[in-house]
Order: C-alpha cells, then sequence, then structure tokens
C-alpha cells in the first residue's frame, strides 16, 4: 500500500498555489464548458421549505400545522425526491386543512389581514380591493405574476366566501384557502421558455430562476427584491444572477439554507427517531439526537460563513456542545447554558465530522457499531463511491464474540476472506474499522469486550492509523471535494447530473479547489453556470 | 349501535351559501355498489382487504407447519395464531419471481405488486401498483375513503399506485381515528350541525382542480402523471367532503375510543404491541362502519432495524448477524405473529350479517423477503386470514412442492375481493417474470 505522502505534498503544493494565485485566480469560465442540460421536472415543496414559504409569506406568529406530506428522500437528498414524488389523497387531506388553519389565522382579524391585503376594504362586495389581494398575494405565493385566468378563477372561489358567509374576510379566506391549496404554491413549476440568447437552447424563464436561486439560497420563496429583478429581466443574465445570489447568501435565511443543505446530505433528519437502548446507555435520551445535529449544523454553519476550507470538516477541533454532549464526549461542559463552543482536546482521538456523534450514532445499530454502515456512509456519501448492492443467497452471518474473536474486526474477518463478500466489504468495512473508538451512541472507549481495538484501516490504497487519522486522510482525498460540489449541485438542481453535465461539474470542482474550497463562492458559481439556468426543452407528445 | 340508526333518511346537507336543506333520500342502500346491486354470492355484504406487512422475513424451517390442507399443525413460527388459527391459511414454498436486483426491495415489489423493482442508482420505486391499490382501484369508489394506509414503525410504506406515486402510511393513531372519525363525522341519529362551510371548500377545490388542468397542459409526460395524481387525490377529497356530509355506516358501525395521543418509545424501544393494537382497534371500526373496504397496515419497514421489546439488537442486524439458528430473531418474529394475530382477533369480534368481519374480510400477513439472512425470494411467508365473503378456505395449510409463482395468490386475494364488490375479475397479475393468469385454486371454494 502507498504510503500518502506523495499526495499530501502534492496537495498542499496545490494550497500554496491556490493562495498564491489568490489575487488573480485561474478560474474556469464555466458558461464556456459544454453542457446538455438536465430535464424540468415540478418539485414539490419539501416540508422545510412549505413552512418556510409559509412564514415568509404571511408571518412567523402563524402556525403552520405540522402534518404534511412527509418528505420521500431519492439518491440520497430529499430534493431529488421533491422532483420524483407526487401528492397523495392523504397529502390532499393534510395540505388542504394546512391551508384553512392559516387562511383562518390570517383573517382572525383587521390587523393581521392587513399584512397580505393591501388596499383598503369596504364590504364584502369590494371586489376592487378583494382583486388587489389576489394578484399580489397570488404573486408572492406562486412566486410569479397570475394570468387572467387564474385571477378570476380564484376571484370566483372569493365570491363564494363573501356571499356565502357575508364577509370580506370570508372572500380572503376562502381565496388564500386556494392559492395555498394550487399546485402552483405546493410545487416549484420550473419548465423553460425558449432562450432568444442562443438558438435552440432552453432556459429557465426570469420568475423561475428568482424561485431557484431563491429556494437554493435561502430555502424558501423568492422575496420581493428577487421578484422584482426577475420582473426586471435581470435574472436571464449572469451578472444578475450573480448578484441575486450574493445578496441572498449575506441574508439570515442563507444560514438555514446552508444548514438545511447539510442536513439533507448528512441525512441528519433521521436523528429526531434515533433509536438506542437508554439502559445500555446512559447518555441516550429523545434530545441526544436532535443536540447531536445542532453539533454538526453549527460547525459547518461556521465553517460556511467564516469562509473557512470546506475541508476543515474533517479535521477541526473546535466544535458545539451542549451539557449532555460534553458528558457524552467526556469534556468540560460550556459555562453557559445551552451550546457553546469548544475545543476538543488534542490528544482526546475525537475531531472533525467522523468523531461527532450525530454520524456515528446514525451509522449505528441501536446497541452495537456497525463498520459496514459508517463505511458505507464515507465511501457513498463522502467520497460520492459506489457500492453494488450485497447478493441475495448469502449467509450472511457473522460469530458472536467469544474468546478467540471478541471485536467486530476479528469477528467480521468473513467479509474480507469470502471471496463473494471481500468484493464489497474491502470497500466499506476497512473505513468504518477505524471508527471503532467511538460506540453505538459515539462515546469514546479502548477496548470492545475488553479486547483493544485496533483503529487502523484504509481506503483504497491510503493508510490510515485511527479516527484522528482518518481525519486527515479525508481532507487530503481527492474525491472530497468533488463529492460535495456534485451534492450541493443536486441538491441545487433536484436532479442527480447526467452524462451532458460531467463537463461543467468537473469545472465546478477545479474553481471550488482554486478557491481553497470555499462554499460560498461555490454556490454562486453553481447558481451562475448554465447547468442551473439552463433546461431541455420538454416533449410534449 | 342499533339497527334502528339507520332508519333515519332525512341528511342535512350544507349548500353554497350557508343555506341548509333537507333532503328525502331513498331506502338506505349501504351495501348496494356503485351501480346500485347488490353484493353477490351469499351474505350480500362486501368482501374487504388488508394487508399486514412487515420487515426482514422469518425463518422458514421454523415457519413451515407441518401437515396438510385441513389437518395441519402450527409451527414454533405461528404458534401465536394459536387463538385464532381456525381463520388463518398458511401458504408456504410459493417464490417471488421478479429479479432480485436489490435485497429486500425488490421482493417487497415483487410480493405486493407481482412486478419487477425500478432501480437507478439510488433511486428506488415499485414499477407498478401493489395490491392493496389494484384492488382498491376496483372497489374503493364505493366507500368514503378509497384505501387507508397506516404503519406502526414505518417511514414511507410500500402502497403505490405506480413507480414515485406512493401512498405514505399514517403512524399516529389519534390522527388516524381523527382522520376517519373527527371532524364532522356523526353516527346516522346524532345531532349534526349543518356545516356551511362544505359548499365553500368545494368551490375553493373548483378552483384548484382549474389550476391543474390549466398547468397540466404545459408538463412532460412524466410531470403530467404526478399532476393527475393530485387532481385524482383533490377529486377523492370532494367525494369524502360529500360523503361524510352525507354519512352512510354500516351496520356494526360504533365509533371506537379515542386512542392516547402519543405512544411514547420506552428505553429507546417503539412500543409495537401497543401502536399496532392502537392502530387496529380505529380500523376495525373503520371497516365495520365502512369508511374503506381496503387497508393496508406497515407493521414494519423493509431493512428496518426496529429494537423490539427483549432484543439484544436492531431487528435487520440480527437477522443478518445472529449466528446459528437466530434464537433472537425467532423471537421478534414471534412478537410480529402475535400482532398479526391480535388484528384477525379484533376482527373477529365483530358480528355483521349472520358472521362476523373476519368473514368478509381477506387478510394478507406477507413479509419483504423469506429467509432474512440469505434475502430469499423462496419459501415466501404468506398468511391469508378471513373467508373472503365465503370464496376463501378458512385455516387451510397449503404448500407448493413445485415454488409457484406468488403472485398466483395475488391473484387469488384479488378477485376475491373484487367479485366479492360485484366487480369483474382481472384475468392477470403482475410483470414480466412474475406475471401470472391463473390463481391459487387450492385456496378457494
Amino acid at each position: 500500500m502507498l504510503n500518502l505522502k506523495q499526495v499530501a505534498v502534492a496537495v498542499s503544493a496545490a494550497a500554496l498555489l491556490a493562495g498564491c494565485l489568490e489575487s488573480s485566480p485561474a478560474m474556469v469560465d464555466v458558461s464556456e464548458v459544454p453542457l446538455v442540460p438536465g430535464d424540468a421536472a415540478i418539485k414539490r415543496l419539501t416540508q422545510v421549505q412549505y413552512e418556510n414559504t409559509i412564514e415568509d409569506l404571511v408571518g412567523d406568529d402563524i402556525i403552520v400545522p405540522a402534518s404534511i406530506e412527509p418528505d420521500l428522500p431519492s439518491d440520497g437528498l430529499i430534493s431529488i425526491g421533491s422532483a420524483r414524488t407526487t401528492i397523495s389523497p392523504l397529502g390532499v387531506e393534510k395540505y388542504e386543512s394546512a391551508a384553512y388553519a392559516i387562511a383562518q389565522q390570517m383573517t382572525v382579524s383587521d390587523a393581521v389581514m392587513k399584512r397580505v391585503v393591501p388596499c383598503e376594504w369596504g364590504g364584502p362586495n369590494d371586489t376592487g380591493c378583494m382583486q388587489e389581494f389576489v394578484e399580489s398575494f397570488g404573486r408572492r405565493a406562486w412566486r410569479r405574476p397570475l394570468t387572467e385566468d387564474e385571477t378570476a378563477s380564484l376571484m370566483a372561489a372569493a365570491t363564494s366566501g363573501t356571499t356565502g358567509l357575508g364577509t370580506f374576510a370570508a372572500g380572503v379566506e376562502m381565496a388564500m384557502a386556494a392559492i395555498l391549496q394550487s399546485p402552483n404554491f405546493l410545487f416549484r413549476v420550473e419548465l423553460g421558455e425558449a432562450d432568444p440568447t442562443s438558438a435552440g437552447q432552453n432556459r429557465y424563464t426570469a420568475y423561475e430562476m428568482a424561485t431557484r436561486l431563491g429556494y437554493f439560497f435561502t430555502n424558501s420563496t423568492p422575496d420581493d427584491a428577487l421578484l422584482d429583478a426577475a420582473e426586471s429581466g435581470a435574472l436571464l443574465n449572469e451578472a444578475g444572477v450573480r448578484a441575486q445570489a450574493q445578496r441572498l447568501l449575506d441574508s439570515p435565511r442563507a444560514r438555514d439554507a446552508v444548514r438545511n443543505f447539510f442536513a439533507e446530505y448528512f441525512e441528519l433528519h433521521n436523528l429526531d427517531h434515533l433509536s438506542k437502548d437508554s439502559i445500555v446507555f446512559v447518555h441516550m435520551d429523545k434530545d441526544l439526537g436532535p443536540d447531536a445535529r445542532e453539533e454538526t449544523l453549527r460547525v459547518v454553519e461556521r465553517i460556511v460563513f467564516d469562509n473557512e476550507d470546506y475541508l476543515n470538516l474533517f479535521t477541526t477541533r473546535e466544535t458545539y456542545v451542549n451539557r449532555r454532549l460534553a458528558s457524552l464526549y467526556g469534556i468540560p461542559a460550556p459555562v453557559t447554558e445551552g451550546f457553546g463552543a469548544v475545543t476538543l482536546p488534542v490528544d482526546g482521538g475525537r475531531r472533525g465530522l467522523l468523531g461527532m456523534a450525530s454520524i456515528l450514532a446514525l451509522q449505528s445499530h441501536p446497541i452495537a457499531t456497525s463498520a459496514v454502515l459508517r463505511g458505507r456512509f464515507v465511501r457513498t456519501k463522502l467520497l460520492c463511491g459506489t457500492i453494488p448492492p450485497p447478493p441475495t443467497g448469502v449467509n450472511t452471518g457473522i460469530p458472536e464474540a467469544d474468546a478467540n474473536a471478541r471485536t467486530l474486526r476479528e469477528r467480521s474477518k468473513v467479509h474480507q476472506e469470502e471471496p463473494v463478500c471481500a468484493n464489497c466489504h474491502a470497500l466499506m468495512d476497512p473505513i468504518g474499522l477505524g471508527l471503532e473508538n467511538f460506540d453505538s451512541i459515539g462515546r469514546w472507549r479502548t477496548h470492545d469486550n475488553g479486547a483493544l481495538i485496533d483503529p487502523s484501516g484504509f481506503i483504497d490504497d491510503y493508510e490510515f492509523m485511527d479516527a484522528w487519522d482518518l481525519g486527515r486522510l479525508m481532507a487530503e482525498h481527492p474525491d472530497s471535494p468533488g463529492c460535495l460540489v456534485k451534492n450541493i449541485y443536486r441538491y441545487a438542481t433536484g436532479s442527480v447530473e447526467e452524462f451532458g453535465e460531467l463537463e461543467a461539474i468537473e469545472a465546478l470542482i477545479e474553481n471550488f479547489k482554486i478557491s481553497g474550497h470555499r462554499v460560498q463562492p461555490l454556490m454562486v458559481e453553481i447558481a451562475a453556470s448554465p447547468g442551473f439556468r439552463k433546461v431541455r426543452e420538454i416533449e410534449n407528445e | 349501535m342499533s339497527k334502528s340508526s339507520l332508519d333515519r333518511r332525512t341528511f342535512l346537507r350544507g349548500l353554497l351559501g350557508g343555506a341548509a336543506v333537507s333532503i328525502a333520500l331513498p331506502p338506505l342502500d349501504i351495501f348496494m355498489n356503485g351501480n346500485g346491486t347488490a353484493y353477490a354470492a351469499g351474505s350480500g355484504l362486501p368482501v374487504r382487504f388488508g394487508l399486514f406487512m412487515w420487515g426482514n422475513g422469518i425463518l422458514p424451517d421454523r415457519w413451515r407447519p407441518t401437515g396438510a390442507e385441513f389437518d395441519w399443525e402450527l409451527s414454533e413460527q405461528l404458534a401465536p395464531l394459536a387463538g385464532v388459527k381456525e381463520h388463518v391459511s398458511v401458504v408456504t414454498g410459493m417464490e417471488v419471481r421478479v429479479p432480485n436486483i436489490e435485497p429486500h426491495h425488490a421482493t417487497a415489489a415483487g410480493i405486493l405488486s407481482g412486478s419487477p423493482l425500478i432501480l437507478e442508482g439510488d433511486h428506488r420505486t415499485f414499477s407498478a401498483a401493489s395490491i392493496d391499490q389494484v384492488i382498491a382501484n376496483q372497489i374503493g369508489g364505493d366507500s368514503r375513503f378509497k384505501s387507508i394506509e397506516f404503519g406502526v414503525d414505518v417511514d414511507k410504506g410500500s402502497s403505490y399506485n405506480g413507480p414515485d406515486n406512493i401512498n405514505p402510511p399514517e403512524t399516529s393513531p389519534a390522527a388516524l381515528f381523527e382522520r376517519i372519525f373527527g371532524g364532522s363525522f356523526r353516527l346516522p341519529g346524532e345531532d349534526a350541525e349543518p356545516d356551511p362551510r362544505i359548499g365553500l371548500r368545494l368551490s375553493v377545490l373548483d378552483a384548484v382542480s382549474g389550476d391543474i388542468a390549466r398547468l397540466n397542459k404545459r408538463l412532460g409526460a412524466t410531470d403530467r402523471e404526478r399532476l393527475d395524481q393530485h387532481l385524482t387525490g383533490i377529486r377523492e377529497l370532494e367525494q369524502r367532503i360529500d360523503r361524510l356530509a352525507n354519512l352512510k355506516v354500516g351496520e356494526a358501525c360504533a365509533v371506537p375510543g379515542e386512542p392516547l395521543p402519543a405512544y411514547p418509545d420506552i428505553d429507546g424501544r417503539p412500543q409495537m404491541a401497543e401502536r399496532n393494537r392502537a392502530l387496529t382497534d380505529v380500523m376495525v371500526m373503520a371497516i365495520a362502519c365502512d369508511q374503506t373496504r381496503v387497508f393496508s397496515n406497515f407493521f414494519s419497514n423493509p431493512v428496518g432495524n426496529t429494537l423490539y421489546r427483549d432484543a439484544p439488537a436492531g431487528h435487520h442486524q440480527l437477522t443478518h448477524d445472529e449466528p446459528g439458528t437466530q434464537p433472537e430473531v425467532h423471537k421478534i418474529v414471534l412478537q410480529i405473529v402475535e400482532e398479526y394475530a391480535y388484528v384477525v382477533d379484533a376482527f373477529s369480534k365483530i358480528e355483521e350479517g349472520d358472521g362476523t368481519l373476519l368473514d368478509n374480510l381477506v387478510l394478507f400477513g406477507t413479509s419483504d423477503v423469506s429467509f432474512g439472512r440469505t434475502h430469499s425470494p423462496k419459501d415466501f411467508p404468506i398468511l391469508i386470514a378471513g373467508a373472503g365473503g365465503g370464496r376463501l378456505k378458512k385455516g387451510y395449510y397449503y404448500h407448493s412442492d413445485t415454488e409457484e409463482n406468488a403472485s398466483d395468490v395475488l391473484l387469488t386475494m384479488a378477485n376475491t375481493v373484487i367479485t366479492g364488490n360485484g366487480g369483474i375479475p382481472l384475468s392477470e397479475f403482475g410483470n414480466d417474470d412474475g406475471l401470472t393468469q391463473s390463481s391459487l385454486g387450492a385456496l378457494e371454494i
């Protein structure tokens, strides 16, 4: 096996070079790279997007019902699932209940109603003001101006309310309920149009770009400034997109959006129902999962918004814990209540993402650890490698611990020795076994069943000594930067890249490396790239 | 509930504008199908379909009963069925024939849809509707809910309308109760305030339908299918609003007790039995009240790592890692079969017509694999409780010596339920290698 020194030297030389070139970075112009854009697909708002969007439309004091159609992750991301899934009959019911719950809160008093009704209304028959409301609220909620047909249809719903219940408010309620149950609201409708600037190609419309930027950078509906930029046509050129992307990145919502990406990427929503035996694990309670998620998201938020090198994620000792996590990690708790910044001890063995309880607990069984799950996470999620599905018809049992084989490494030897297992398990186990010093909720341990744990391992030709050293290897691994780029690109576009997009993604990866792995510029680059702005023409057979 | 409450023939209906009017209705035709013809074969009561599906399979060697036909003994793993054995038929030796391209998921698609799994990268979906929806598409239009999906420790379930088109299960017993018996649900005879908002809700849904139609014209084929499902959902909601306002209930109907608001995990372990029973108790009355005729209980996930009562590790992990005869896996299977038995027993306790609800039910119990350790598609676990309106043998054991197509059983069950609602039987079930054109005659009367 190779020693990594050569690679490490090469990597640091590249970093040095990037540093020298900072004043005039040799960035690739992604817009010059050939591209076959992806297919259009309507995207159902995710649960978080629904909540954020309602909050932005009507105010954060409005209670948004928690029970709506659940997200269905696909290809590892909720945002990709959102471009494939539909709305079930149960989902229709839940969206209806939610729409009325929101609309009724908004019409509970004149003061609240004035937030969304832009005019002074008279009696129930004030159709002029009603239409103003329908058009302005509809534009915000549907992220584009309404057509005449649409306005007429919503006015009919409003009129049924005003005549049926005899108040202007009832009309507002009914129109709002119709707007919030419409596919124009529940789905992000991004279909594209012929691009007059390049013959034979299609691009997203200005309003569709506003929507794409809004959800990418704020995980919410486009704000007024973004819709105005769409109206002005500014979002149809690269410079206009860059300007808005940068503006949104500086807004508070961008932090939520970045956290949301990483939560999806690392599947941290599963921490809400972490199943661990609390008799075996004294630290286990229902808050451990959410607390562990918060730690991870605080670290990624800092790395992204303090413009740190993304690869610090694998080696950082600067993290955030509350008392529960401090106790789990065996370190002093922060002096303040709740979460506080701490520096992990240099000799503690724990650092970076792969030392966090979130990942360690999620990629474990309820009681036992799993070298397979942990190794697979590193291989597929962090390095974007693929592992074929396990074969069928194979005896998968591994021996229980006994005097001859006490540690997981010894017990799962069969994974390396049996040819039918070894091909795939060699891609996972040697990585996951390196994390055996952390038990199934992420607590440090040196022994397993009384035997000393050997935490050494390797990723392909690169060796590491223990979990600490694995962090170093992940930061140096040539596939780490590209895998993040691919995942953000997939998240932003809501689809897995196709062959025609690969060259453009390579260019984005190149630029990411040149930038010293800064995530904010990467997000702007992705938004400005043709892969985000262009779309294949819809085939309407 | 006394039968006399069914004599009420006037229903208040909220109309546009809030005016309430009384409408005299013809004699109640609860158990007539959509064409007004009574349900054929014997009781005149409709036949219902239920699915009970758990993850990670069984231990085939300890699952297979001994004996044959009506003379058989429960196996070790089926022991919890002792109290309901006379109602449960067991089928072993059948093979799920779809390509086993991904453990658990491929055979789950096979046993529920008779059709291959679609697997592209990390994206997987059934390629065809699952049996509950195949049946619901034929008979579901006659009741308030076309079908109802719920689950105990489950995420997305496996009720498919088609590719990437799933009916996610309700997991909260309280929410399931509220959905079926909450809101303005009133038994006939109880005071009901006319709800002036009903007409308004329908007007709003008209606007939504219009939006869908306008948008549909601009979409490609895949998106159009997705939006068609949305429209189907809107249509069904309109129907449910109307049917709730003009409620008809089955003769054995009573509103069940309200479940607890939550059933939290205890020591990190989900309360599988308590949750299953709370959900089942609601569901039994949903059937008795004829609010639906098709339900699915997704008890646990394929590949699910549920921490069962007393188990030393997660379920899925144990099925693979536990060496030898897998005593811990065995104990988990017993817990699961005990919950299937609870469902059977619950339906057997409600009288309907000259018998019980179970007489008019087909309750399909199965898993996503046969032997969990090897992901086997052979010797698949199949349980069928209920007499299917007198169409199916009860308490019967059939073992296939020739590894017959498991889809044969699907066709048998589907046609039992469909004909039990006056429908036209299907000529085939499944696709490709899973396709069958013959039902499993041994089960049929």
